[in-house]
């Protein structure tokens, strides 16, 4: 186990550590990174990044950002990231709603390339991601 | 001559000023630890994104971006201006001020056109009175530095830059250098520079997905909107450093005032006590 994985956001570092395996949410597909893969740089999109390492797997959720993999670290740097046991359901479940609302507002002949439908629906996908991942917690 | 009510009043008084300097003294110590905490859990991130956008651009030399672009000619500049929401912190925000319009009067000496994007109350109060036409945008009312703010201001400068109503974007803060000294700073925000190619020769290549172009494009506003977290940081750490100093001067100062007056005070009783000694020794004599 020499493969190192940082997750780092602009205000913390959220996760250091050991780990196996990592799957990453890539804007291309997800993807796995044993140790000793290739330098590869990839954007991310928002969605769950499973760590691989001692014990049970753990999860977290991660909105976009990019991962720079090296040979034996992997550096996730993304704008939040949150470890499932940190989520906090009433408010992923608030923000839902609330993107939900929004897009709903918005529907009647918005185009896609509109801004506001692309926050909403940015919006909605984060809090769907950190329910999913909260929901993992419980096993 | 002050009677002794009113010194012992004056004294109250001012004791009472030095238990809310003291108080806000403590506060801002309180809060510069915060503030200081923040900046260090921001940097690796910071580095990790400067140290990749570095070797990125470094190796992708054909592969450009817009705000990566120099311009020919500058013909309007926007000064991003961070200063704070409260005062009593000394001289923090004038000191500011007083550079922004440094810069401000250098825009009008080469007749370029400028804009300013204002944060905080002080600098909205201090620049909008007197530049109300050229101010694009403002942010107060922050209590706490969040990389939402950076992501409000990047958005709207680069805005800015992108449509061509500016060719250049420069920020004005505080820089902490230490608890002692917080200097005002001028930086450009945007064209953007990539830093250093130093390391790109050591390591092999990057595999690039799914092209350096598309990566590009989301590492550059990343990137600015990770210079602005750290100017918003290092000018809220300056603030509360100089509220800090500001208060503990403010408090020495009402400790001399409080002996100055006690002696005072002394003086105008033992002043009355031998007024009174004396009515009575007179008193007697006149029996």
């Amino acid at each position: 186990m020499s493969l190192e994985l940082v997750i780092v956001t602009p205000e913390r570092e959220a996760f250091r550590g050991p780990v196996k395996r990592v799957v990453l949410p890539g804007s291309e597909g997800e993807f796995g990174v044993l140790e000793g893969h290739e330098r590869f740089l990839c954007p991310l999109r928002i969605g769950e990044v499973e760590i691989d390492g001692e014990g049970e797997p753990r999860f977290a959720a991660l909105s976009d950002g990019f991962a720079d993999v090296g040979e034996s670290s992997v550096v996730v740097m993304v704008d939040t990231c949150e470890l499932a046991e940190e989520i906090d359901v009433a408010r992923a479940e608030r923000a839902r709603a609330r993107a939900e609302e929004a897009l709903a507002r918005l529907h009647e002949g918005t185009p896609e390339s509109d801004s506001n439908f692309r926050h909403a629906q940015a919006a909605l996908q984060r809090a769907l991601v950190r329910l999913q991942v909260a929901a993992r917690r419980a096993r | 001559m002050p009677s002794l009510k009113d010194i012992r009043r004056r004294i109250d008084s001012v004791h009472k000023t030095q238990q809310i300097t003291r108080a806000m003294r403590m506060v801002a110590a309180a809060k510069l630890r915060r503030a200081q905490d923040a900046i260090l859990s921001a940097r690796p991130y910071a580095e990790r994104m400067r140290a990749t956008l570095g070797e990125v651009a470094a190796s992708q030399l054909e592969a450009g971006h817009e705000l990566l672009e120099e311009r020919e000619q500058v013909r309007a500049r926007e000064l991003v201006v961070i200063a704070s929401d409260r005062g009593l912190c000394g001289g923090f925000n004038h000191n500011l001020v007083k550079r922004a319009e440094v810069e401000i009067a250098k825009c009008e000496a080469d007749g370029i056109g400028f804009g300013l994007t204002l944060v905080g109350r002080k600098a909205v109060e201090h620049l909008r009175r007197r530049h109300p036409e050229q101010v694009t945008h403002t942010l107060t009312g922050i209590s706490q530095v969040a990389y939402g703010h950076a992501v409000q201001l990047a958005d709207h400068v680069a805005g800015r830059f992108v449509a061509g109503e500016v060719d250049e974007v420069l920020v004005i803060f505080s820089e902490f250098v230490s608890a002692l000294t917080q200097t005002p700073r001028v930086e450009r925000l945007l064209p953007a520079r990539p830093a250093g190619r130093e390391e790109a020769g050591e390591k092999p290549p990057y595999e690039i997905e799914p092209s350096p172009e598309k990566l590009l494009e989301i590492l550059v506003p990343k990137a600015v909107q990770v210079e602005l977290l750290r100017a918003l940081l290092e000018s809220q750490a300056g603030e509360q450093a100089a509220r800090m100093t500001a208060m503990e001067s403010a408090t020495r100062n009402t400790e001399e005032l409080i002996d100055r007056l006690t002696l005072q005070y002394n003086r105008a009783r033992q002043a009355a006590i031998t007024k009174e000694l004396v009515e009575i020794v007179s008193g007697a004599e006149a029996l």
